[in-house]
């Protein structure tokens, strides 16, 4: 049984939120993803299954729909626009990510859903959040990271800045909706009430930047691009033999000095005033400087596993094809394998991001073909004939 | 009846240190947990910064401190008093630290059978790493965030500063909220482990499939799109602002529709009808002359001008915000009231990061100041634990607690 098991969530969030009914569907909770008959917009979102792009193909949308069912619903067509409403009678949340007012103007704004299933917890998740100035405003996550304040402090200075790997602001802003929901459950469990949420992933992405508000509200200091060295000075990419790896001047410090020495490349830093972190932060630059020396010659996983033995927190600075084949990863059974049977294919996806041992997080089912489970959902859940669902589909609303 | 904060009642004590695990309890705190910070008062952690403002600050606010040495006996009894009384206990060591003191999970089930117990280390509690040490910019190297966010050159230029932290914390706050939901309706605890590392491989999830199914080595991105075709697509720089030239502007364009309202907002020059620049495919193909052309007409203009200007266009663009445009320029955010103030013990008041969504019904916590590790020595040992003052003396002594 999963944590969330008997919870049912109607999806109809867009690649700017889908991560939050993955969050909610891992931990066993029913996530029914409604799309339009077109399929949802990740769908045409690449990489795809050998570069073919099919709406049944996008890996994007894949990673982000693990263990959801699909119903499609044109929800402009009147019959498919009622059959959603019957859906949210028996539902506990409902997350969309359509611009502020879209879902009113299909007549499913918030009072109506409200008024339909008053314990419907509807999380809304835009790019600036349901009010203010910028409510209407355009963004995608490049827009978003680079406004929330996440994208200024990576790089060189005098270069560009380097966006984040991945589409953090919209994952800060799942993660964050997610815990939203959960909240608001909370919150139903007294008062038998749901509520609506609304999510802002600018500000989420806001929430996600470690140091810059804090660092301007304590100093007044605008946090620069420092290269590859890390805010709190003690983190920097060095260049090794075959690769680069991170240097770490937390962690024991002897051990890495007598290492270093040892190797003869210590120049003045077994001086005793380089044990006092606060030295090694001030000095940095010339720090990092005198172990680059030291760690070209490595290899950068000669390095990690003799720092790691030493507990020097080093790290190598890896590619993310080596993580299939990390041990760690691996033996905690990380990657769990998804059989898609239309093509005959398993594949490893990454499985939820912490290990439950009373109820683990599970792969139910794969990433739901467009409009899989229509025919299931509209006549078990809904009660619908063959006859109905057959002009429904003639008529483009399913 | 009034609206109550919606995690009112749980109590979470809290061992967690650094970034990641005080992240995760600031979330719980921020909805109404009590949250109680387990820690030393003893010098050597000033690596960390101040404790009621900056970084440490922000992310301890709104929590409660008590001060017990848990090198000690009498100090881990005192804690394991505190678990009988508590709904979550939550820690960012590696596997051996709980267990060495006999707080993992299977020792305090013993005596709080519904205990839900989270433990955020690096690299999880099983496996043949799983001692080794990190923090958010090693695990960001082993993740493949380092070297994928290069600079133009091509070489590693990730994240400045610690966003794996950032998404341990969030991670775990979500991991203590479905063991909570799970308890609630059934009444069993469980032990959760959380391996920051395997948090993170998890946010890059379309570039391991992309892996896995069509073996293709990721290269960086770049300001190439991560969603669906764009272009122009990037960060352009900027007019000077004062003495102050690194201004850039995020600009995404996506559709046929939005170029050609992107093209009329920059006043339709010559160049942006020429056909190398008529369709998605062709913009993308020339994007190298496209965002030099971009650029030459954002250099002329004051970024939050020409972010307007665009978006009067209905044109995705956004200003690359460093702290002052974040904290101070950032109309959006203060019409919404996002950050938050708290007061400092002098009764300054001093802006803490907020909370990144709106409930209708439920408030959040009324936010207060971080406090100094044993503030609450008071609160816990006197009132939850019932320690007299000279039961409290005799533990200073015995070196239990500091006061």
């Amino acid at each position: 049984m999963g944590a969330l098991s008997g919870l049912r969530v109607l999806d109809l969030a867009n690649q700017r939120a889908a991560l939050c009914g993955r969050l909610l569907a891992d931990m066993g909770a029913d996530v029914i993803k409604v799309e339009p008959p077109q399929g949802e917009f990740s769908r045409r979102i690449g990489p795809f299954v050998d570069d073919k792009p099919h709406p049944d193909r996008s890996l994007f949308y894949w990673y982000y729909n693990l263990n959801k069912r699909c119903v499609t619903l044109d929800l402009a067509h009147p019959t498919a626009n009622e059959l959603l409403k019957r859906l949210v009678c028996s539902s506990d949340v409902l997350i969309e990510s359509f611009p502020p007012g879209y879902l009113d103007r299909l007549g499913l704004g918030w009072s109506t859903l409200h008024r339909l299933n008053p314990a419907l917890v509807l999380c809304s998740v835009t790019p600036f959040g349901q009010s203010g100035p910028w409510r209407d405003f355009e963004a995608d996550d490049t827009v978003l990271t680079a406004l929330g304040g996440m994208t200024y402090v990576n790089g060189y200075p005098n270069e560009a800045p380097v966006r984040p790997f991945g589409l953090q602001a919209y994952h800060s802003g799942a993660f964050y909706a997610a815990i939203a929901i959960m909240c608001a459950l909370f919150a139903r469990e007294r008062d038998q009430l749901g509520q609506w949420i609304d999510v802002s992933l600018m500000e989420a992405t806001a929430c996600a930047v470690e140091h810059v508000a804090p660092s301007y509200f304590a100093t007044g200091s605008v946090e620069p691009r420092r290269g590859t060295l890390h805010w709190s000075r003690y983190f920097r990419v060095a260049r090794c033999r075959d690769g680069y790896v991170m240097h770490c001047t937390l962690g024991d410090w002897t051990s890495l000095i007598e290492w270093v020495k040892a190797d003869g490349k210590a120049q003045e830093l077994s001086e005793p005033e380089w044990e006092d972190p606060g030295y090694r932060k001030e000095h940095a630059e010339r720090l990092f400087d005198i172990l680059d020396e030291w760690a070209k010659d490595y290899e950068a996983d000669e390095l990690l596993t003799r720092a790691q033995a030493l507990r020097i927190p080093y790290a190598s600075v890896r590619p993310p094809e080596a993580l299939f084949d990390d041990e760690q990863l691996v033996a905690r059974g990380f990657f769990v394998e998804v059989y898609h049977p239309e093509l005959g294919r398993t594949f490893r996806y990454p499985k939820a991001p912490y290990l439950f041992h009373g109820t683990p997080s599970h792969v139910y089912r794969r990433p739901p073909l467009l409009g899989e489970h229509t025919a299931e959902i509209l006549t078990i859940e809904l009660g619908l004939s063959t006859q109905e669902i057959e002009v429904l589909a003639a008529e483009g609303a399913i | 009846m009034t609206a109550r904060p919606p995690l009112e009642g749980v109590r979470v004590l809290d061992f967690t240190w650094v970034v990641a695990g005080p992240v995760a309890t600031r979330i719980l705190a921020d909805m109404g947990a009590e949250v109680i910070k387990v820690e030393r008062k003893i010098t050597g952690m000033e690596t960390l910064g101040p404790r009621r403002t900056g970084l440490q600050g922000d992310i301890n606010r709104s929590k409660r401190s008590v001060a017990i040495n848990m090198a000690s006996k009498e100090g881990i009894q005192l804690a394991r008093r505190l678990v009988v009384k508590s709904d979550i206990v939550i820690d960012n060591f590696s596997a051996r630290v709980m267990r060495q003191w006999g707080m993992d999970y299977d020792s305090l089930r013993e005596i709080k059978p519904d205990i839900i117990c989270i433990s955020m280390s690096g690299f999880g509690h099983t496996g043949p790493k799983c001692n080794y040490v990190s923090y958010g910019p090693t695990l960001q190297a082993l993740a493949g965030f380092t070297l994928m966010m290069a600079n133009k050159d091509g070489a590693p230029a990730g994240y400045g500063y610690s966003y794996a932290d950032m998404a341990g914390g969030y991670a775990g706050a979500l991991a203590a909220l479905f063991a909570l939901w799970h308890r609630n309706r059934t009444g069993e605890g469980q032990f959760i482990d959380l391996a920051q590392f395997e948090n993170l491989v998890f946010l890059i999830g379309p570039s391991l499939l992309d892996i896995e199914v069509n073996q293709r080595k990721q290269n960086p991105f770049g300001y190439r799109s991560q969603e669906g075709p764009a272009a122009p697509h990037g960060v352009y720089r900027c007019r000077a602002s004062g003495q102050d030239n690194d201004r850039w502007l995020a600009i995404s364009v996506r559709s046929h529709a939005e170029w050609e309202r992107f093209v009329a907002a920059i006043g339709s020059p010559a160049w942006a009808r020429e056909a190398r620049f008529s369709t998605m495919f062709l913009r993308i193909q020339n994007r190298a002359e496209l965002d030099t052309l971009v650029e030459s007409w954002t250099i002329q203009h004051d970024a939050y001008d020409a972010m307007e200007l665009l978006q009067r266009h209905r044109v995705a663009a956004g200003v690359v915000a460093n702290g002052a445009d974040l904290c101070e320029r950032n109309r959006q955010l203060s019409a919404r009231n996002f950050w938050l103030t708290v007061r400092l013990p002098d009764g300054t008041p001093y802006r803490v990061t907020g909370i990144p969504f709106k409930m209708s019904n439920s408030p959040s916590a009324k936010a207060f100041c971080a406090p100094e590790p044993g503030d609450d020595n008071d609160y816990v040992l006197g009132e939850l634990l019932r320690l007299t003052r000279a039961e409290r003396e005799a533990l200073v002594k015995a070196g239990a607690i500091w006061e």
